[in-house]
């Protein structure tokens, strides 16, 4: 006789229980479980790490973050206003600036700021955290450009027009009413944004860095070597990454609540 | 003349509009159109969708850029290139047919933030201005709410008395209760009407007929581009001369009645 489709359902939900339920206990029974703990737990090993993995790596990868982010932000409120610019060569120049560095990988970006501009520039100097800063901030620029654009296009035309006939100048309408009501849109993709530099701060290692210049990943590669806690250290490290991203998601949901009322 | 009796409070100006032309492409929506508005006059535009009226209402302010003609308005040339448009806009109050408020600020915010960003007022005589002005549309005690917590119609009367409160010598209205649902429309009208007995100068885009007649003091009908007719509301609506216009009235006035 033929199943009804809620008895097929029942069937392939229990299917699907039986084997995740199976995958899980081979994995245990298979797993080597002393070496597990040696190798991703050893915790008691990771006191030479502290407190630097904090006072130094945390600190370092969320100033690389912060100083990317507020140039990254900068720079692509101006792309994206040169991409709604009447003036045609502005269009073209954003363009071709957010196709490059949205295309290109961001470690090249860094090894051309590193290596590419002091070869370049022999007598430039400039801190370590400023080439981090330009390199990281112009990828960042380039999808934050889109993504702010998107949002100021997203308020209604109306707005404009309601601020210009109140005699506002157009930069005045695009401060005062058209850009408070696009940062509403626009600030759970940033956030996304911020979130992906915060992991692309560990790319800095490509730079070569001075003991006080690390950051979080780069503490736990030099944590492998020297503490014999196998890959603990980046566990470890991993976590603190969790640490940063996800307080930055729930003020970003809590903001979204509170200011749900200026969405029309 | 209307039949409403006016007592002038408010510093009005007129407008000067003379073979203004709008076309988008090849589709010319103004055909040379020449109309003028006296100081403390109001004049309805009615006519049929499509026929140019809410175009003409936003050249005015340069919300459209005209293909061609003038527009004087309150001792401002609008169709000089020359214009400090921003200047002759704080002039021109205008309201829409969509509202337009400003969601992300309070009523009383909506009131003053081009008081206070444009005309340089303090905050404190930007507050007093915006308070008369919610005072006057009935919505004093409505300062501190948000937009989306007002009905359709207390909506518009915040965006009249957004405009108001940059003391505007003129005022354009685009269908300002076209959106609004049926119960709330008598409200805005009735804001309006005082507006207009208030010696204010208003350009009105609008179907209300019964409003159009009472308070008008002339009647512009519009279709196809052109002015077909205008002259004292109760003339242009109670005694159409033109075909066109005494075909429209027909069909607003009377809905059911259809030739088929």
């Amino acid at each position: 006789m033929a199943m009804t489709t809620s008895q097929r359902a029942r069937i392939s939900k229990i299917v699907q229980a039986i084997i995740f339920v199976a995958v899980i206990t081979t994995l245990v029974i298979v797993a080597d479980w002393p070496k597990i703990r040696t190798s991703f737990f050893a915790f008691e090993k990771l006191g030479p790490m502290f407190p630097d993995l904090l006072l130094v790596g945390l600190k370092n990868t969320i100033f690389y973050t912060v100083i990317s982010f507020a140039f990254g932000l900068s720079l692509g409120l101006v792309l994206a206003l040169m991409k709604m610019a009447s003036f045609a060569p502005y269009r073209w120049l954003a363009t071709g600036f957010i196709e490059f560095f949205r295309g290109v990988p961001a470690i090249l970006v860094l090894l051309a700021f590193g290596f590419g501009v002091p070869a370049a520039f022999p007598e430039a100097k400039w801190p370590f955290a400023v080439t981090v800063m330009l390199s990281l901030g112009l990828v960042a620029a380039a999808y934050i450009a889109e993504t702010l654009r998107a949002g100021l296009q997203a308020v209604p035309r109306g707005q404009t027009e309601a601020a210009r006939s109140l005699g506002m100048p157009a930069w005045r309408a695009m401060v005062t009413i058209v850009i408070p009501q696009a940062f509403k849109i626009v600030l759970p993709p940033l956030t996304n944004e911020m979130i992906l530099l915060t992991k692309d701060s560990s790319l800095a290692f490509i730079l070569g860095m001075t003991a006080a210049q690390y950051e979080m990943t780069k503490f736990g590669r030099e944590g492998i070597t020297s503490l014999g806690a196998g890959i603990t250290p980046l566990i470890v490290a991993g976590a603190l990454y969790l640490v940063i991203t996800i307080p930055l998601s729930l003020i970003t949901r809590r903001f979204e609540n509170s200011s749900a009322r200026t969405k029309r | 003349m209307s039949k409403i009796e006016k007592n002038p409070v408010f510093q009005a100006a007129g407008a000067t509009i003379s073979d203004l032309r709008k076309s988008y492409g090849n589709n010319e929506v103004l055909k040379g159109i020449s109309l003028e508005v006296k100081p403390g006059e109001v004049v309805c535009l009615i006519g049929p969708s499509g026929s140019g009226k809410s175009t003409l209402l936003r050249c005015v302010n340069l919300l459209e850029k005209p293909n061609g003609g003038t527009i004087h308005v309150g001792g401002f040339e609008a169709t000089d290139p020359e214009v400090d448009l921003d200047r002759m806009r704080q002039n021109v109050g205008m309201v829409f047919q969509q509202f337009n408020l400003f969601p992300h600020l309070t009523v009383l915010q909506n009131c003053t933030v081009a008081q206070l960003k444009v005309l340089k007022r303090s905050s404190s005589e930007a507050k007093k201005i915006a308070a008369e002005n919610l005072e006057r549309v009935g919505l004093g005690d409505f300062g501190a709410r948000y937009p989306d917590q007002l009905s359709g119609g207390q909506q518009q009367r915040v965006a009249i008395a957004r405009a108001l409160s940059m003391n505007p010598t003129l005022m354009l209205f685009d269908e300002p209760t076209s959106a609004l649902d049926p119960e709330t429309v008598g409200e805005v009208l009735a804001i309006m009407k005082t507006l207009a007995k208030a010696g204010m100068t208003m350009l009105v885009v609008t179907h209300e007929m019964a409003f159009a007649k009472e308070v008008a003091d002339r009647v512009v009908f519009m279709d196809g581009g052109v002015v077909v007719e205008e002259g004292p509301a109760a003339e242009v609506i109670g005694n159409p001369q033109q075909p066109r216009t005494q075909d429209f009235l027909r069909r607003v006035l009377d809905p059911t009645h259809v030739d088929i």
